[in-house]
């Protein structure tokens, strides 16, 4: 199995023990990375689509010589990319015109073949939840864990589950909890935004959404919260301190990387994991881990 | 089928808290939220208090939230309701003050927000044949904006507006769209002044929770995205979101990839120092735990040179 490898920005910036987490996971299970090493930034929904369309062309252009699946580990690049592959897909003279105007000059051309999965769909779609089963050295067991997914994962349905197969991609996340043998804290909030995309322009509204997903899940009694979108891991860690300082109360969740949670589970240590890099503690969770091992 | 309806209550001007009256009673199997609604005020209760008008999908007026979920009363079936219980519960719709019963304030939820917007379009002088001729395809586009039954069921599914009820909300921002991609309209620049006011273009998230709630495929989301785009074509008028914008394609423009840390620091704004104080206890903490969250040598992509090109010609297109 081999995928052209698209980290995004965080995992290279502001989150890089998610970078080392999916590439030791990923190497683990024989899962083979070929990074886009020269590739851009998606956007991220920030930039205008008459900017990021041309430039996520591009990368899939590349991707699509390597003849690979393109696979994110963000829940944002995961969305923003298909957005723009769907559009450059179902319009074959928007596509010529973006190659034309675009990516000729760099002698490159998408013709329109790649799929865009994040590594969370691989692991049911590709790998098969039952192989991962197989490898898994430590089973969670009695570890509560809320999943959360970001917006992208989940909307909206003609990008995230085009097709009726793909209906399961709404609870893979409540899946894998149950594969690892941890336990499921299921909570109002999985779904929803982090609240992350305002927190520069309106960091209170942002702040009483992370603090009101991250509370709901502690006092519904999580150990710790599992995510797919770095985004909303800068928020929902980053970020937790302050909003719940701005609701008057403590949270203190950890919150979990999905190749961390998974990795947890395959046997790695949370140093391999590189958990001190995260901004709220993460020592119950370690401990329990610990009792496990 | 014999069923309860167990309807939410409140009493204008009195101390009596809210709460939920049941009602039982008997429908044919066809009946709709609405038939019941109608039904308990014509045989059983008298003071009960809800909205409906066309009484067959087309106006939005009568939402409501059936078992939790928000929906039309009069094209939802009881049937659909009861597989579970015969017990279904009515209630208002979310996000908006509740005046009777059922009966929500229309003008703080909706139409004081559609006001904020101008909603009236400033048409160039009257052509010569007094006709403004509009190719149909862009009319197309525009009609399915139109079409919004105002029923403000995106508004009920916001994410924004739980935390921040002062928010524009997808609605109004719907109805913006409306008017800014009319090509009769010639005051796009003060619309999106008034539209990028705070608690507005820029405070929502993009969750797509709205387009997901719309009834009519309006995808009023996506309509949003479409007005950040123009938004930033033109000239972002927020100071804030301008930084934020900007400093984002910039960084991308220079190095191909995204510089988080410069950008929280020049989202702020570098003579902002209260902003930038404001950082600190995170970047702080950030630092220790190896996050790197102020300026720092970003990786750059080797692809970055023509990653310029490309951003700089679509630029230049849209200038
Ligand atoms: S939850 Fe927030 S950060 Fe995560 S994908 Fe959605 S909008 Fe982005
Ligand atoms: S996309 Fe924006 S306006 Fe729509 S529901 Fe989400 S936050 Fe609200
Ligand atoms: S955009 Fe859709 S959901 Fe929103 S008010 Fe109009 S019809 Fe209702």
């Amino acid at each position: 199995m081999k995928y052209a490898f698209y980290p995004g920005c965080v995992s290279r910036g502001g989150c890089p023990e998610l970078y080392t987490a999916a590439t030791k996971v990923a190497a683990r299970l024989g899962i083979e990375l070929d990074e886009l090493r020269d590739v851009a930034c998606n956007g991220a929904g920030v930039l205008p689509k008459y900017i990021s369309d041309p430039i996520n062309a591009r990368t899939l252009a590349k991707a699509e010589r390597l003849g690979e699946t393109l696979m994110t580990i963000c829940s944002t690049c995961t969305g923003v990319l298909r957005a723009a592959n769907l559009r450059l897909k179902e319009d074959p003279e928007y596509r010529e015109q973006i190659n034309r105007d675009y990516l000729a000059e760099e002698g490159l051309q998408y013709r329109g073949t790649i799929e865009v999965k994040h590594l969370l769909w691989v692991l049911f779609e590709d790998y098969g939840i039952d192989r991962l089963k197989a490898q898994i050295r430590r089973p969670l067991t009695g570890l509560k864990v809320s999943p959360f997914y970001g917006c992208f994962m989940r909307r909206p349905p003609e990008v995230v589950t085009p097709a009726k197969e793909d209906a399961g991609r709404k609870n893979y996340l409540e899946n894998l909890i149950d594969a690892v043998g941890a336990e499921l804290t299921d909570f109002s909030g999985k779904g929803k935004c982090c609240g992350f995309p305002i927190l520069t322009s309106n960091p209170d509204n942002s702040h009483a959404m992370t603090a009101k997903h991250t509370g709901e899940a502690k006092q519904k009694g999580a150990d710790c919260m599992v995510t797919p979108c770095p985004l909303c891991h800068l928020s929902l860690d980053g970020q937790q301190a302050e909003a719940a300082k701005a609701r008057g109360t403590n949270i203190d969740l950890p919150i979990l990387h999905l190749p961390q949670f998974v990795g947890l589970a395959l046997g790695f240590s949370p140093a391999e994991l590189d958990f001190k890099r995260h901004m709220v503690s993460t020592k119950e969770v370690e401990n329990q881990v610990s009792m496990l091992a | 089928m014999e069923v309860t309806f167990k309807v939410y209550r409140k009493e204008p001007g009195t101390q009596t808290q809210p709460g939920r009256s049941d009602y039982k009673i008997e429908l044919g199997k066809d009946a709709t939220v609405l038939d019941g609604l109608l039904k308990i005020r014509d045989e059983l209760d008298g003071t009960l208090a809800f909205r409906a008008s066309c009484m067959r999908g087309y106006c939005g007026d009568c939402t409501i939230r059936a078992n939790g979920k928000s929906c039309f009363a009069c094209t939802t079936r009881v049937s659909s309701l009861t597989q579970k219980s015969p017990e279904i519960t009515v209630d208002p719709v979310r996000n908006m003050p509740v005046i009777k019963d059922l009966v929500s304030d229309w003008d703080t939820f909706l139409w004081n927000k559609i006001d904020r917007i101008h909603p009236w379009l400033e048409p160039p002088g009257t052509a010569a044949n007094g006709e403004t001729i509009i190719p149909d395809s862009v009319m197309a586009d525009i009609r399915k904006a139109m079409s919004c039954y105002y029923c403000g069921l995106c508004d009920e599914g916001c994410t924004v507006l739980p935390v921040d009820f002062g928010f524009m909300g997808p609605a109004a921002l719907t109805k913006a769209y409306r008017f800014v991609f009319d090509p009769r309209d010639t005051a796009t620049r003060e619309r999106f002044k008034y539209i990028e006011e705070s608690k507005g273009l820029w405070d929502c998230v993009h969750c797509f929770e709205a387009s997901e709630h719309c009834p009519r495929g309006i995808a009023p989301t996506e309509r949003i995205m479409a007005l950040r785009d123009k938004a930033f074509e033109l000239g972002i008028q927020n100071p804030r979101a301008a930084r934020h914008h900007y400093s984002f394609a910039d960084s991308i423009k220079k190095s191909g990839v995204l510089d988080e840390g410069k950008l929280a620091v020049e989202s702020e704004g570098l003579t902002n120092i209260r902003g930038l104080v404001r950082l600190l206890p995170t970047a702080a903490r950030a630092l220790r735990r190896g996050k790197a969250p102020i300026p720092y040598i970003h990786h750059k992509s080797p692809g970055a040179p023509q990653i310029r090109r490309i951003i700089e010609k679509a630029e230049e297109k849209h200038r």
